[in-house]
């Protein structure tokens, strides 16, 4: 049986509970691995040796973090980022693009030994073989990849856009249409374009698509708005730095 | 002598356990370890816009994080004045209900349940309780549907936004997930058996149970009164004047009442409030010929309340689908002003408050939220103290195995604790 951990750094554990929301297919899924690590789950030692897989969640903001990621990356023989946090430094990334030293002090005003590092992706500090996007991850796309991770094999998700999955695709009802800033054209597809379905419009959770003219697109979007709400927006789900 | 645990699994956000005992068995140091970096969802909100606060807010926690969408949306409502229908108040109290029984029933069976049976593993947990665990995995599946048709999905939904909803559910979807109620409910009263069978372990600390107050119902949405041991506050009463926030032990928030520890969450819902199933806690203590007072002395009994309000939640469920009528708009947009509010919520475990300032700017101006782990924290060590105490002539692995029992217990979120 393959061995699987799911490890978690600073985060809400939104994805992790994605999984849990999966019921009876997530335990179908771990009944054909061996699942060595998922905090919500189970509480034996973590092992040592060799991982196929191990996915990764959340942000590294304690040392502490830093150095279990090296030693999970020397263990895995795939290492997978789960979420927008962790493949893009997510909603705690917003506070690079503030005075961090400001921010904390809202919190503590006088404590100063909290960590306070900027937040980077995970890829920054080591090897990441393949992500799976999404603030939090689509559970269902979990299930469809790792099938795939198991046999060792990197998976590839299609360059397409969320508008493919919008309902509102070239309709009156599209965001754009109305001249609401709307970051589906530029994102990658695989969510089922949940946000759009209900009247949200995507703020790109996911990640930006390869090869595409981005400034170009969110000129427009500025001209809807303007360049400060535009770059406001890229910096809810640590799309900013990416660009 | 120290007794450390490095990390205690089976609980939200990362936990250890660290304490210090003399030869003679005082306890010199203990507490309640944090593995969690500061995320400073507080501090980032400072200057950012009102449509994506929620949003933000609701990236605390992935366990419950309908609880927080909603009580900032509240919170926002009532800074920038907004009064919502009664459709959008109903949407918000089934939804509420969906919320504590998912978060409560993924606690008991999966987290708590094993601690009572020496059990370290899902797959041996599964094999021990197949026929239960298939019955609570659906009866969670029931509830993630009601959110998922109302939230658009079940981790950080999409719609709730101050004034209401961006979209409104089906209500023919919503009444197909009723064709499963029975079965729930059965799934609810075998958990209410299961945790009522078990063997809990001795603990003896009179301590003040918090939450939301209400002469008539069971309050855990739109709470008016606030209710701490025998007294009754208002919301801002409480936040503002009772209870003071210690930042002493950081990454983790600390809050007290008057300098004294308190207890929020199932326990204190039941103690302080007329629960329809009250009966369940009176056969309960019957059983076990235990007193009332030793009933709420004791918070390995948290994880009974909280099956009995499952118990009474998909009844609430069932209720609010029935009683639902959708005919009015989803919200009621709103104009930017300065302003203040705070919002009150019976989050699973317990009291929540959001406290949001919206500036002359039109952007958060400030920012506070008292989570329930951040309250009860202070009073799981002192409990713990006392613990101690019991356990002190057991065997290291049994001492670890009461601590970590009693931790699970209490249902700690630490993401949320730290933020």
């Amino acid at each position: 049986m393959k061995k699987i951990a799911i490890v978690s750094l600073t985060a809400c554990e939104g994805c992790q509970i994605a999984l849990l929301d999966l019921g009876k297919r997530f335990f179908d899924f771990l009944d054909k691995v061996e699942l060595v690590d998922f905090n919500l789950l189970e509480e034996k030692e973590f092992p040592k040796g060799k991982l196929d897989i191990v996915f990764v969640e959340g942000n590294p903001i304690r040392k502490e973090e830093i150095k279990i990621l090296k030693s999970i990356r020397k263990q895995a023989r795939l290492l997978v980022v789960i979420g927008n946090c962790a493949a893009l430094g997510g909603i705690p990334e917003m506070k690079n693009y503030q005075n961090k030293k400001k921010t904390i002090r809202y919190i503590y005003k006088n404590v100063m030994k909290v960590p306070n590092p900027d937040i980077k992706e995970i890829d920054n500090f080591v090897k990441v073989d393949f992500t799976i996007p999404g603030c939090p991850i689509n559970n269902e796309e979990f299930l469809k990849y790792v099938k795939i991770l198991i046999k060792g094999k990197i998976p590839k998700i299609p360059e397409k856009p969320v508008c493919s999955e919008c309902p509102y695709q070239g309709k009156e009802e599209c965001f754009l249409r109305k001249n609401e800033p709307c970051l589906g054209p530029i994102i990658y597809a695989g969510c089922g374009a949940v946000c759009t379905k209900n009247e949200f419009p995507c703020y790109g959770c996911r990640g930006f698509l390869p090869n595409l003219n981005l400034q170009g697109f969110l000129k427009t979007l500025e001209k809807m708005k303007n360049k400060q709400e535009i770059d406001n927006n890229l910096e809810i789900f640590g799309l900013k730095d990416m660009l | 002598m120290k007794l450390i645990i490095p990390h205690i699994h089976k609980t939200l956000g990362g936990t250890g356990f660290f304490s210090k005992i003399s030869e003679k068995g005082e306890i010199k140091e203990l507490r309640v370890t944090v593995l969690e970096g500061l995320r400073q969802i507080e501090g980032i909100l400072i200057g950012r816009r009102i449509f994506e606060t929620p949003l933000v807010i609701s990236r605390i926690c992935g366990i419950c994080p309908t609880s927080h969408i909603l009580n900032a949306c509240r919170a926002l409502e009532y800074a920038l004045g907004i009064k919502v229908s009664e459709q959008t108040e109903a949407l918000r109290r089934l939804i509420t209900s969906a919320q504590i029984v998912q978060s409560h029933s993924a606690h008991l069976f999966f987290m708590s349940l094993a601690d009572f049976f020496d059990i370290e593993d899902e797959k041996e947990l599964n094999k021990k309780f197949s026929k239960e665990s298939q019955a609570v995995l659906e009866l969670r599946q029931f509830a993630l549907r009601v959110i998922s048709a109302i939230g658009g999905r079940t981790v950080h939904p999409i719609t709730p936004r101050p004034g209401g909803f961006t979209k409104l559910p089906d209500k023919q979807a919503l009444k197909d997930i009723l064709k499963d109620y029975d079965q729930a409910e059965q799934a609810a009263l075998m958990l209410v058996d299961l945790f009522q069978k078990i063997e809990y372990p001795k603990l003896k600390r009179k301590t003040r149970l918090a939450s939301s107050y209400s002469e008539k119902d069971y309050p855990y949405h739109l709470g008016k009164q606030i209710k701490i041991g025998n007294e009754i506050f208002d919301p801002e009463g409480f936040f503002f004047n009772q209870v003071e926030e210690d930042l002493k032990t950081p990454p983790a928030k600390r809050v007290k009442y008057k300098g004294k520890t308190y207890m929020v969450g199932a326990i204190a819902r039941i103690k302080n409030n007329n629960l329809e199933e009250k009966s369940y806690i009176q056969e309960f203590i019957n059983k076990k010929n235990i007193s009332e007072d030793d009933f709420f002395a004791n918070n390995f009994y948290n994880s009974y309340c909280q099956a009995v309000e499952i118990l009474h939640f998909i009844k609430e469920i069932k209720k609010e689908i029935l009683d639902l009528e959708i005919k009015q708009d989803p919200y009621i947009e709103y104009t930017l002003r300065p302003g203040k509010g705070l919002g009150l919520l019976e989050a699973p475990r317990g009291i929540l408050l959001s406290y949001l300032e919206v500036g002359k700017d039109g952007r958060i101006a400030d920012c506070s939220i008292i989570t329930p782990t951040a309250q009860y924290l202070n009073n799981l060590e002192e409990d713990l103290k006392i613990l101690m105490k019991e356990i002190a002539d057991f065997p290291k692995e049994k001492k670890i195995r009461r601590i970590k029992t009693l931790i699970r217990a209490y249902d700690p979120c630490i993401a949320c604790a730290v933020h």
